[in-house]
């Protein structure tokens, strides 16, 4: 299994601010690795700069065997990595249905010329909407597919939120608390499905998470961060067990 | 190009600019807003200056205190019925500016209707209105430069001794700064935004009740003057108040000594396009340094 | 009215789809009228192949007078001519539109607003000052291309503008509906989000601009051929105020709220204007000064009272109570 995801040394601060203070780390294909840390460890602030949203000030970020440093979001989302955000950010006065099919890649449709000749996109509409359908039955939310998504529930925008992240076809899935503020019964589900996700189609998920009664169960590996740095990473017994992680924990 | 008159007439021109300006930037930095109604503010001004010359005294500077009070209240009026509710709303910045727009048209039927009724009922013309022949002459020079530069100078020291020295400053510049948390240390913001509006309905009062001692003034003097007042706060910077001063000066420079040489140099028909110079600036500044000058400056800082 | 509302769509493109404060389609409009004005006579004599030494423009009427008399005659010549000069305006209008993008990808909301204003208005002045564009205040005339119909010329005028009014609107609902109008309203919505979705925000924005701007110019050129000439003194009050009062008023976001919008204001204004007389009765003052004062009030009352306008773009009251079940 080779890597998918490498940080190289990467640096990021804002004024006298280290939010990423030299974090090196690496995510193997078809894992399930999450990162925990404390409020304010930076991890929100590593999905940004892997993401393009900033820039790093130093480092690098490799994805698989192509450098992706400084990338912008648009062309690391073409690049087969979709993310999601902590605050649900939904298109508001879309329907549920509307906001997964905004996350469709290269659509013809989108195209100015091509959007005025309704044959030219027809089909990929259908296939499109197809899969929405689907990734909407699996994540329980059939029924909301013409709500606006204004209207939702915050645990109901967090599943569009993912639901979202599926429609792109994407390898590797940066998820940001993905479950937060959603019932427990619900969050074992959605790890579930996660897990055979990456069972069926070989996909990698890098998950930041702080609720680790409930994802301890499902993850290959665990990163942990602190201040700005990695400070431990491996499977999970171990890192949860390493006395560094721990003072990080009981000393924030 | 005789260039002392030009002098006057650019340092005039700035003077009551930089008056506007420092309205205009004042509400944006509490209100958040553009205020196109800041054209109807500096023509009721004209207006009252100019009524009053007719019913009361032929002092045109009669009218300036006058016409402070009373665009004062106006601005007052404005932002009770107007801001406030839609502030309360949290309606979008864009929005506001449409309010402000709307307010402003209907600002100009009022003015026009005063017009009306002063032609009527006193015989007398009310538009293209010029009174420069009412000014006294000091030094040889028409008294509203010394008066208009005065008050800039005024207003400016008396807005600098009361944003920094007085309490009633201080709570209008957290304000200003930080709304929710002056508020949640007690401060009125509400209170604090009314007050803002009055003292910038005041300044437009001021520059308006001015102008008819330096240009030929109809109702729509303020629809006119409009981009020029826009273009001083932002060349100035609309983050910094006294920028608005700044902008004046440099605007007025341009505009009215600007066109003067060009005229002089390539031909009289330069004139026709004067209008469009505060439009040019205008649109210059804000694409490419959107801060103004005042933001360069602090920059440059760093 | 038809030119208002395919206005109106123009402008509802861009900022009630795609969260474009476009406070510049004046330019776009009178871009569309100016170059129509300016360009339609020199097209009208180069391709009928008349040779004169009048210009256009200054000698606007004898010059009209060499063609007008073969539009008369000529139905059909006369309709070619309108279509081009309808593309004429259309890709003024369009270029219009890529001139404000300019500033579009850079600048938020407000100051936005008024850099498009300001590009607005200074087409207004250059359209006074530069006599050759349209001959200056005075403005000029165009080649009348409903002289055919004679004395149903009105009919016929109105004819084609409903048409072309149908079309826009039938095209802009289409638009929504595609995968296109979708992710312009995303953009709308949430740009961060449409960023990591992979969408070049600048690219659909100047999209939405060039569209609604193309629109404008239309039915700037509409204007001028309907009514035979075009003069600079398109106000700030009319295109740049009341296109936004007339969708606020429908409800920016949903065509049929324009359309609902624009209908309101233009019925009421000729109402208004209609029973002049009868209201110069009861007013102390001018009658005209009653239309600003309306149209101001009025626009305060809905901003507060009602911003989302009169149609709603979702049916709240039947969602909202699906959606708690």
């Amino acid at each position: 299994m080779g890597s998918l995801l490498r940080v190289k040394d990467v640096k990021r601060s804002f004024g006298n601010l280290h939010a990423l203070d030299g974090v090196t780390l690496n995510v193997d294909e078809k894992t399930v690795t999450i990162l925990i840390g404390p409020n304010g460890s930076g991890k929100t602030t590593l999905i940004n700069v892997i993401t393009g949203f900033q820039k790093p000030d130093e480092g690098h970020i490799y994805y698989g065997s192509t450098e992706i440093t400084g990338w912008s979001p648009q062309q690391v989302y073409g690049t087969g990595i979709a993310r999601t955000f902590q605050i649900p950010s939904m298109f508001g006065k879309l329907t549920v249905l509307e906001n997964l099919l905004v996350a469709e890649k290269n659509h013809p449709g989108e195209s100015f010329a091509k959007s005025m000749v309704k044959r030219l996109w027809a089909k990929h509409e259908t296939d499109a909407i197809e899969k929405a359908t689907k990734i909407m039955e699996l994540l329980g939310m059939s029924e909301q597919l013409s709500t606006p998504a204004s209207l939702l529930s915050g645990g109901q925008m967090k599943l569009v939120e993912i639901g979202r992240a599926l429609m792109s076809d994407a390898n590797l899935y940066l998820l940001d608390e993905p479950v937060s503020g959603v019932n427990p019964t619900l969050a074992h589900e959605i790890f579930a499905r996660i897990i055979r996700l990456r069972e069926q189609f070989g996909i990698t998920f890098f998950i930041v998470e702080h609720r680790l009664d409930i994802a301890l169960k499902y993850v290959d590996y665990v990163n942990a961060m602190a201040s700005g740095k990695l400070l431990a990473a491996g499977p999970p017994q171990q890192v949860i067990n390493d006395p560094k992680v721990i003072e990080a924990y009981l000393g924030a | 190009m005789e260039l002392f008159p030009t002098i006057v007439s650019w340092l005039t021109y700035s003077a009551l600019l930089s008056l506007l300006g420092l309205g205009v930037t004042l509400l944006y930095r509490t209100t958040k807003v553009a205020n196109f109604a800041h054209a109807s503010f500096l023509t009721v001004g004209a207006y009252v200056t100019y009524t009053l010359t007719i019913i009361l005294s032929p002092n045109p500077y009669v009218g300036v205190p006058v016409a402070f009070f009373v665009v004062g209240l106006l601005g007052l009026l404005m932002f009770y019925a107007v801001l406030e509710p839609m502030r309360r709303r949290n309606s979008s910045t864009v929005m506001l500016m449409i309010a402000t727009l709307a307010f402003d048209i209907m600002m100009l039927g009022v003015t026009n209707i005063h017009a009306d009724y002063l032609n009527t009922a006193y015989r007398v013309p009310s538009r293209n209105v010029l009174l420069t022949r009412l000014d006294f002459t000091f030094m040889g020079q028409p008294g509203v430069l010394f008066v208009a530069l005065g008050m800039l100078v005024v207003c400016s020291a008396a807005m600098y001794l009361l944003l920094n020295f007085t309490t009633l400053g201080i709570a209008l510049r957290a304000s200003m700064e930080n709304p929710s948390l002056a508020e949640s240390i007690g401060v009125n913001v509400s209170m604090m935004l009314a007050v803002s509006w009055f003292i910038a309905g005041g300044l437009a009062g001021i520059a308006g009740g001015l102008i008819p001692l330096w240009t030929e003034f109809s109702p729509d003097i303020g629809t006119i003057l409009l981009p020029s007042i826009f273009c001083a706060s932002i060349v100035g910077g609309l983050e910094q108040i006294y920028g608005a001063v700044l902008g004046g000066l440099l605007l007025g420079l341009v505009d009215v000594v600007g066109t003067s040489v060009l005229a002089s140099i390539i031909g009289p028909w330069v004139a026709f396009y004067e209008p469009i110079i505060p439009l040019i600036v205008l649109s210059v500044t804000l694409i490419v340094a959107p801060q103004g000058l005042a933001g360069l400056r602090v920059r440059r800082g760093k | 009215m038809a030119v208002y509302l395919i206005v109106n769509i123009g402008l509802n493109l861009q900022e009630g789809i795609t969260g474009i404060p476009n406070f510049g389609i004046l330019l776009a409009v009178a871009g569309g009228a100016y170059f129509t004005g300016g360009l339609s006579t020199r097209l009208a004599l180069s391709l009928l192949g008349i040779r004169t030494d009048l210009s256009p423009v200054i000698n606007n009427v004898p010059v009209l007078s060499l063609i007008n008399p073969i539009l008369i005659s000529q139905p059909l010549v006369a309709i070619g001519f309108m279509v081009l000069f309808l593309m004429v305006g259309g890709i003024a209008g369009g270029a219009m539109g890529l001139i404000s993008s300019a500033p579009a990808v850079r600048l938020r909301e407000d100051y936005l607003a008024i850099t498009l204003l300001a590009f607005g208005e200074i087409l207004n002045v250059i359209g006074v000052g530069y006599t050759p564009l349209i001959g200056g205040p005075p403005g000029v005339s165009v080649p009348d291309v409903l002289g055919w119909a004679g004395q149903y010329r009105f009919y016929a005028g109105t004819f084609v503008l409903l048409l072309v009014a149908i079309a826009v609107f039938a095209y802009a609902g289409y638009l929504i509906k595609t995968p296109l109008g979708r992710t312009l309203r995303a953009i709308r919505d949430n740009e961060t989000v449409a960023r990591s979705l992979g969408k070049d925000i600048t690219r659909y924005r100047t999209i939405a601009i060039l569209i609604g701007s193309t629109l404008c110019g239309i039915a700037g050129s509409l204007w001028v051929m309907y009514s035979g000439s075009v003069t600079p003194t398109y106000a700030r009050l009319d295109w740049t105020f009341l296109p936004w009062l007339m969708i606020l008023l429908g409800g920016m976001g949903s065509n049929r709220g324009v359309l609902v919008g624009t209908f309101i204001f233009v019925t009421l204004d000729k109402l208004i204007l209609y029973y002049k007389y009868a209201f110069a009765g009861i007013l102390p003052f001018d009658v005209i000064w009653l239309n600003y004062l309306l149209l101001g009030f009025i626009t305060i009352l809905i901003l507060i009272y009602r911003p989302e306008g009169l149609v709603r773009t979702w049916q709240r009251e039947p969602q909202a109570a699906q959606a708690k079940k």
